[in-house]
């Protein structure tokens, strides 16, 4: 009898911790389901329906026909390639500026906080903000960087409004942006790595760049994988610069998937089709960060 | 092969805390030498400058009579072993032993023909295709130590590379190392702050403190003749027991006293003693010079001397037997004595303690007094 209580005793606290714990986090679920899971389950319930903003209400039911129509929209896949080009290129350009930087930083003694701080800065702006500030300064003709190309003899540049230099200017101004966040997660994958392979690199006759292949990026490859898979997440979500910046334009050279999204659903009016690119753009996410958390899973 | 020497080899970091100062070292061709000392002595800091990983703030290193103090790790022909092994955690134990024979250009085939050599000597071919995270420690720093054999390089250098095993493996590999070095004949420099290894390993050991040499020799050398109180009171476990006493003249014979112990000294010990005759002195008991009985404590039949037993160490092979002079108000002494006879805490004993292997040091300097030299025998 002792024995069972014994034995049970701990179970009944494991229980009664359980109970309590479920009603701390209560309200917070709560609320998660009210803000988050509420709206994605309405956005693919409206999905399924002919739903426009002109007539609103779940009368038509269409079941996959928005989605078939979305992925038959030339303006929509057009979309999906300029986000995909975005993706690619802000991404790479991160990383490579950010790892150049992050490895500098790593070498660096004095000074290092400063760097950082300053580095930090962008990073800590709302994308709004970023883009305000940028607009201003690419004002084809009140802008500074205009000016300063004109103080050196180069012709001012239509930076968002040339269907050629638009794309490329949402992109530098993201690196501006985002490459902080590439340099804050690449110096800590740095600053975590053992320092006694590369003293055994230097002595077993490595030069400081076959140090860089031979060991470093290999050890850095998992700081490396979460670091790009994060950023590209966030990366194809992209909406606040190209709304501040160009509307999605000049034509759709910046339309990137998010903005076509907002503009199929508050311009166009069409809710249940915009509802189903968003449940698209949904799966895309959704399948990029399953792949993240197997690659953070295979990493621990 | 090399010879290695330094010269004057001082390290400063920040031109303030001055890890080694003034080391002036030899280190022959094939010698295995062995650097000793507790944590931060500057016995690691020494091996990694002869390495080329720490600059060396003054004075000159030499390699086969080349000076290298300004020379690239890798242009050095040096291989080093480090304490937590530092294999290349994302490469095979094949790729680990490769690396650096790739880096050299060596062809394929005599890359696998080394491989394959140092893989048999060592033990650790089937473990070829592993990665390090998938060894044991024991074969960790198997593969540790192959990655320097591979290279065949002019001489090793070894930083502590067996602290981390446990200390069965670390007597085994202990051994395997000294048969190694004298299978290879290779220069070889081995940091530790056991003193059973640098006993057991080294031709020569090197004792370090505060950065700088304290004494070099044989070991048996520096055992029997300790340069001072520092490495008495270092090697050895127990280590020598250091008690304040004084030299006395009486009778014509020069007595070693102290609370509880009075010791006529030899003829030959008395006169190379004698400047210090009537002054404060540090006397030196090694705990393996008291016996049991008078026949064992050397020809002069042993000093009678009579401890209260405070603790018994049984070690197996041994006792170690901690005991006070003049009954419990006496200095504590550590005393070791053959495995046999039982003694009990607070009982009083008679052991015979061997004269002619007093140590007598100045009480100032810490140095020992100058005596005639107790060869290695």
């Amino acid at each position: 009898m002792t024995t069972s209580v014994v034995n049970n005793a701990p179970n009944r606290i494991h229980v009664h911790d359980r109970r309590f714990g479920w009603l701390l986090t209560m309200p917070g679920l709560a609320l998660l389901l009210l803000v988050i899971a509420f709206p994605v389950l309405w956005a693919l319930f409206t999905s399924l329906f002919e739903y426009t903003l002109i007539n609103p209400g779940f009368h038509t039911y269409v079941g996959a026909g928005n989605y078939a129509k979305a992925l038959g929209d030339p303006e929509f896949l057009h979309s999906i390639r300029v986000t995909a080009m975005f993706v690619v290129a802000v991404v790479v350009l991160e990383f490579a500026l950010g790892f150049l930087i992050a490895l500098m930083l790593n070498d660096t003694e004095r000074g290092k906080d400063l760097y950082y701080a300053i580095l930090l800065c962008p990073l800590l702006m709302n994308p709004v903000v970023v883009g305000l500030i940028w607009r201003m300064f690419l004002h084809p003709s009140l802008g500074i960087v205009n000016y300063l190309l004109g103080r050196i003899g180069i012709p001012p540049v239509n930076w968002l409004g040339d269907v050629d230099v638009a794309f490329w200017t949402i992109v530098m101004v993201d690196i501006w942006h985002q490459v902080s966040f590439m340099i804050v997660l690449l110096l800590a994958g740095l600053a975590a790595l053992p320092r006694e392979p590369y003293e055994a690199a230097r002595v077993d006759g490595a030069s400081s760049l076959q140090c860089f292949w031979h060991i470093t990026l290999p050890l850095m490859r998992p700081v490396i994988v979460v670091t790009l898979l994060i950023r590209m997440i966030f990366a194809v979500k992209t909406y606040d610069l190209v709304y501040i910046m160009t509307r999605g334009g000049p034509g759709v050279a910046t339309d990137f998937i998010s903005y076509f999204i907002y503009r199929s659903a508050f311009v166009g009016l069409d809710l249940g089709e915009a509802s189903a690119m968003s449940g698209i753009l949904l799966v895309i996410v959704l399948a990029m960060t399953a792949y993240l958390h197997r690659s953070m899973r295979a990493i621990s | 092969m090399a010879a290695i020497e330094l010269r004057a080899v001082t390290k400063t970091y920040a031109n303030v805390v001055s890890a080694v100062r003034n080391v002036d070292l030899t280190i022959g061709d094939g010698e295995f030498m062995v650097f000793l000392g507790p944590s931060g002595c500057g016995k690691s800091t020494t091996l990694r400058m002869i390495a080329g990983l720490e600059d060396i703030t003054s004075g000159d290193l030499l390699i086969d009579g080349v000076r290298m103090n300004d020379v690239d790790p890798s242009k050095r022909d040096l291989a080093i072993v480090f304490q937590n092994y530092a294999l290349y955690p994302h490469m095979s134990v094949r790729e680990n032993l490769a690396f650096g024979l790739k880096l050299r250009h060596l062809e394929r085939a005599e890359i696998a023909r080394r491989i394959d050599g140092i893989s048999a000597m060592l033990g650790i071919g089937p473990m070829l295709d592993r990665r390090p995270a998938q060894l044991s420690g024991g074969q960790r720093q198997r593969v540790a130590l192959g990655r320097a054999l591979v290279r065949e390089p002019k001489a090793f250098l070894l930083d502590e590379p067996l602290s981390n095993l446990d200390a069965k493996l670390r007597a085994t590999m202990r051994t395997e190392l000294i048969k190694l070095h004298r299978r290879l004949g290779a220069t070889m420099i081995h940091v530790t702050h056991d003193q059973v290894e640098a006993m057991t390993m080294g031709e020569r050991i090197c004792i370090m403190r505060d950065g700088e040499v304290v004494q070099v020799g044989r070991p048996l050398d520096v055992y029997r003749n300790p340069a001072d109180t520092f490495v008495a009171g270092f090697l050895a476990t127990p280590p020598m027991n250091l008690l304040p006493g004084r030299l006395e003249a009486e009778g014509g014979q020069l007595h070693a006293v102290t609370d509880g112990f009075r010791c006529a000294l030899p003829r030959a010990y008395a006169e190379a003693y004698a400047s210090h005759a009537g002054r404060e002195v540090i006397i030196g008991l090694r705990p393996e010079d008291f016996h049991e009985t008078p026949d064992r404590a050397g020809a002069l039949g042993g000093l009678p001397v009579t401890l209260t037993v405070t603790t018994v160490e049984a070690l197996g092979p041994e006792t170690v037997l901690m005991a006070s002079l003049m009954g419990e108000a006496g200095p504590e002494i550590a005393t070791r004595v053959d495995f046999g006879r039982e003694y009990e805490v607070g009982s009083r004993v008679t052991l015979h303690y061997d004269t002619a292997q007093i140590h007598v040091f100045d009480v100032e300097t810490t140095k020992a007094l100058a005596r005639p030299l107790v060869s290695a025998g």
